[in-house]
């Protein structure tokens, strides 16, 4: 291709050419196989070009935050695996033993499953590595913190200029339940279950979860029950209704 | 839009483009046990398991940013089977030949096939695509880099000091150099689709 042919494919990409001008441009890309080829490798790379440059911040977020995750992923995986290794065969049989004592006993004293059985949130991650969102980063130490007072009022912060944000409704929602404010929790819970998110499944589990700290079992388990096999969190559902009925 | 219709699991595409941490550690925990089953069955160890499921998802994301990639099919399986291919070439590049083809976790069916093969090409594109990007001279650099970075042309035109017309011939002709150097090499017919 000669250079006038490449200012052609920008002039056509970039809506520079008359109606006349675009006629012929697209009769000879019909009927020149070879000029069709180069336009769209010329597409192609316009778009890879364009990417580079406008993603590239975004990119690296993305890169960095897949780093963390799979190298937790990856820790946790080889550590648990480490630790079988070096436990004797003996400790077994003693330990389910001993499981199967204390087991018997919590039974007896308490057959009612409570919240703080199940309730595990674990440590949440949002803020990436470079990120400049100090509110972000308040919010994760306050939750991972137990702190859910100021958790609460960071996530409210960060939903006034990102509302639609799931992952803050849910852990505003979350840190409401352990401050024994269900109503706006379960309102918060409930508006999530009614989107095709991520999250749905999640704020179903945690929903239940805050009518077990309600004392109200019977709202809990229909909830319980709405919770797909395929859910993340569908064992332990399966076993606080056990536990329930 | 195509006519095909976008699977459920697009939720997870949508995830990786929002950089949703939680999405990310979902697609781990849900399909990433079998990837790592399959890569220990066939001569490789954990942390190459961890390369290969890394460099697969930086992969989906970038089509998805770029391309804006429509699942038609399960991730899982998607998933997999780019985890696989990427595998068997390490294995094949390595010339270890240790491999026991377990054919039947592979899905049969079309959508995934296709999906897949259009990802990969994607991949090769881009790998092709930096590394002449590379090669290209400081000057077209700067200049593309202003074009895509600034709004519009005029603007670019403005800061470079220079006319628009003459900085849109400009980028054709950087573009265009690009252009010439990806169809001349070798690894570029490979990537016709």
């Amino acid at each position: 291709m000669q250079d006038q042919d490449y200012n052609a494919f920008e002039d056509y990409l970039s809506g520079n050419l008359d109606q006349e001008a675009v006629k012929i441009f697209e009769t000879r890309l019909g009927t020149d196989p070879d000029y069709l080829e180069a336009f769209q490798t010329y597409q192609n790379v316009s778009q890879f070009v364009e990417n580079h440059f406008n993603n590239a911040e975004k990119s690296e977020a993305f890169k960095s935050q897949l780093e963390k995750v799979s190298s937790n992923y990856f820790q946790d995986a080889s550590s648990t695996k480490t630790k079988k290794k070096r436990i004797n065969p003996w400790f077994y049989s003693i330990a389910a033993a001993a499981i199967l004592v204390i087991g018997l006993f919590i039974e007896q004293q308490f057959s009612n499953p409570v919240y703080n059985d199940f309730a595990n949130y674990g440590t949440i991650s949002l803020t990436v590595r470079g990120s400049q969102d100090e509110t972000l980063q308040k919010a994760e130490t306050a939750f991972n913190n137990h702190n859910y007072k100021d958790a609460e009022t960071y996530f409210s912060e960060l939903l006034i200029t990102d509302a639609n944000n799931m992952e803050y409704q849910l852990y505003k929602a979350v840190s409401l339940v352990e401050l024994n404010k269900y109503e706006k929790a379960d309102a918060l819970f409930n508006d999530i279950m009614k989107t095709p998110s991520v999250y749905k499944n999640k704020a179903t589990w945690y929903l239940a979860l805050s009518k077990l700290k309600q004392k109200d079992e019977a709202a809990c388990v229909d909830i319980l029950k709405t919770i797909p096999e395929d859910a993340e969190d569908y064992p332990k559902s399966q076993k606080l209704l056990n536990k329930l009925d | 839009m195509s006519q095909k219709n976008i699977h459920e699991d697009q939720k997870y595409i949508e995830g990786l483009i929002q950089n949703n941490a939680f999405v990310i550690q979902s697609i781990y925990d849900k399909f990433a046990p079998k990837v790592i089953n399959y890569i220990k069955m066939n001569s490789g160890d954990e942390t190459q398991a961890k390369d290969v499921i890394q460099e697969t998802i930086i992969t989906i994301y970038n089509q998805a940013t770029e391309k804006k990639l429509q699942l038609t099919c399960p991730f899982d399986a998607y998933f997999f089977l780019l985890c696989k291919r990427k595998w068997l070439n390490q294995l094949k590049k390595t010339g270890n030949k240790e491999v026991t083809i377990n054919e039947e976790v592979l899905s049969k069916d079309d959508d995934v096939q296709e999906l897949a093969f259009e990802t990969t090409l994607f991949e090769e594109q881009h790998e092709l695509f930096t590394e002449m990007f590379e090669k290209l001279g400081q000057a077209c650099k700067d200049l593309l880099k202003a074009t895509f970075k600034i709004n519009t042309m005029e603007e670019v035109a403005e800061s470079l000091g220079i006319s628009y017309a003459y900085a849109r011939k400009k980028k054709s002709l950087c573009i265009g150099s690009l252009t010439k150097m990806v169809q001349k090499s070798p690894r570029y017919n490979n990537l016709k689709s």
